[in-house]
């Protein structure tokens, strides 16, 4: 199956700090529904930044849309534009993401910046906005909006675009249940439209509804697995090692269990077998 | 998990805890909520406006309001310059906007309109037929300066005075039913309707976003520190003002980089390109005729 995103021995490193990221390798193919598993500081979002050609490696190499992505390769008029129209990447802080006025200005940003008539960008705005339900903020401020409301607009403002990829950076942190559940729904139905998504994220309860399979990035930076979710999610070894899950300690009257502690997931299975 | 022995309620070393919030504390976390609140007022987050004149363009309104600005520059008569304010405050009021509102906007045009006033009034700036006098000292020069034997009130003073007190108060309602009716957003993308570059509307519109933000980051500093009890006196409030600032400041940094990111991934270049204003409607026609008959009206009149 075609790759739409290749990363080859990566590494990068912020100036004057360790490591971010060390001898990165994957390939994800188009439609492939991915999680990029890992603790906080691991390097999940400098790994996003990377393949949004937002940062540049020190070395090893980052292909998307079957181009290395280079600053001078993304400054071309022939592959920069389409990149930044195939490729989205939703921010985890929505704040920094919504820096116009309005919603209504801030959707259209990205089919602007694309060259779009007006018309249609108008066009688009106004039916993505209804299809995430959230038109009737069309007019107001981002500062006035909530958590799951800035996170509807803000991928409200990727979808416009029709892109073939969407990077999300911890889409479900910060949101009520029913926001995480709505927007896991609306990330189905991208799926459904054959959208290449890879999520990063370390709530383990939420990577069945947004993968099939899972990476996963180690505290020192390394990926460490990559497999089927099901596999990935069951080695409590694994997760342990990697910071995702922890020992855990609880008491019923006076028996004190200590068992590895998957959140959600196995205080499910908990909950049936008792 | 292990919990050291002293976590559990009640057990303190013995100390002598830092005295309840003072009054610098006080006046401090009194400013910046009135600072953050202000500021969300000025810059659009305080509530949609609603009303007839909330659905005008704001394009219309700021042509409109623009014009009757200028026209009151140069009206020379009070009973028009009066007139201007009066019908300010009614097409304010009338189309929507509410009158608490509209108060606080103008609450400080008679304190801050007598202390511009109040100078012209008097005889050594406006000579003439004194109405009262208020001081009597001798008459004198200095060089090309004279002096009169008196400091009075003068007819001509008062009536010099008195115009610019409307004036001001004027131009401020005129500002004031613009203001009050226009989300700040609004307004920024409207001042392309009056020449402005796309890239100044747009860094004025961020500007305004993400000025509010940082506010709200500094009182939610501020009242991290209170809920940890430390307030010591004025000295204390300053060094923690001064230290915070900082903090703000990198927070400033950090923000800035990743809009700086958010822009990049979304397209931009450099270029900005922004939005079209659609057509004006009967009601934006109807408003810049009359807006612009009134501006004749009183500069003629």
């Amino acid at each position: 199956m075609e790759a739409i995103l290749e990363v080859d021995g990566l590494t990068f490193a912020y100036p004057g700090r360790e490591e971010g990221l060390k001898g990165v390798s994957f390939r994800i193919a188009r439609g492939e529904r991915v999680a990029l598993l890992g603790a906080n500081g691991s390097g999940k979002s400098t790994l996003l930044y990377l393949l949004d050609g937002l940062y540049f490696s020190s070395a090893g190499e980052v292909r998307a849309l079957g181009e290395t992505l280079t600053e001078s390769r993304l400054e071309d008029p022939a592959f920069g534009p389409r990149f930044r129209r195939e490729v989205g990447l939703l921010f985890q802080n929505s704040e920094a993401q919504l820096f116009c006025p309005t919603v209504e200005e801030d959707v259209a940003f990205g089919p602007l910046q694309a060259g779009w008539p007006q018309e249609e960008v108008a066009r688009r705005v106004k039916e993505v906005l209804a299809l995430l339900e959230i038109e009737a903020l069309q007019k107001r401020p981002p500062g006035t909006l909530s958590a799951g409301e800035k996170k509807k607009v803000a991928l409200a403002s990727l979808l416009v675009l029709s892109p073939s990829v969407l990077l999300l950076d911890e889409p479900t942190t910060g949101l009520d249940p029913r926001s995480q559940s709505t927007l896991l729904e609306i990330l189905d139905a991208l799926r459904a439209r054959g959208m290449t998504l890879l999520t990063a994220t370390h709530d383990l309860a939420a990577v069945p509804h947004v993968a099939d399979r899972v990476l996963v990035l180690s505290p020192d930076h390394r990926l460490v697995a990559d497999g089927p979710a099901e596999k990935i999610l069951t080695d409590t070894a694994l997760l342990e090692e990697v910071n995702l899950v922890h020992a855990h300690t609880h008491r019923h009257g006076s028996v004190v269990h200590r068992h590895p502690h998957l959140h959600t997931v196995l205080h499910h299975h908990h909950s049936e077998g008792e | 998990m292990d919990l050291p022995e002293w976590i559990q309620p009640g057990i303190v070393p013995p100390g002598r805890p830092a005295p309840p919030s003072g009054a610098a504390s006080r006046t401090a976390r009194r400013t910046l909520g009135r600072i953050v609140r202000a500021s969300a007022l000025l810059l659009g987050g305080g509530g949609t406006p609603e009303g007839f004149l909330a659905g005008l363009d704001a394009r219309a309104k700021l042509l409109g309001v623009l014009s009757l600005l200028v026209a009151s520059t140069f009206a020379s008569r009070p009973e028009s310059l009066a007139a201007a304010a009066g019908a300010a405050w009614v097409v304010a009021l009338a189309g929507g906007v509410s009158p608490r509102r509209l108060f606080l906007m103008l609450s400080f045009v008679p304190l801050f309109g007598l202390a511009l006033a109040l100078p012209a009034a008097l005889s050594p700036v406006t000579p003439g037929q004194p109405l009262l006098v208020l001081l009597r000292y001798p008459a004198g020069s200095w060089g090309p300066w004279r002096w009169p034997a008196d400091l009075s009130i003068t007819a001509g003073g008062l009536y010099v005075a008195l115009r610019l007190l409307l004036r001001t108060a004027a131009c401020l309602s005129l500002a004031a039913l613009l203001t009050a009716s226009t989300p700040a957003s609004a307004l920024w993308r409207a001042l392309r309707g009056v020449g402005a570059p796309a890239v100044f509307s747009m860094t004025a519109g961020m500007m305004a976003r993400y000025l509010e933000l940082l506010l709200r980051a500094a009182e939610e500093v501020h009242l991290a520190k209170i809920s940890r009890g430390g307030a010591k006196g004025a000295g204390f409030e300053r060094a923690w003002a001064a230290a915070s600032l900082g903090e703000i400041y990198q927070k400033t940094r950090r923000l800035a980089d990743e809009v700086t990111r958010a822009m990049v991934s979304r397209g931009f270049t450099g270029e900005a390109r922004l939005l079209e204003d659609g057509r004006f409607g009967a009601g934006e026609v109807l408003f810049l005729l009359a807006s612009l008959a009134g501006a004749v009206a009183l500069a003629l009149g």
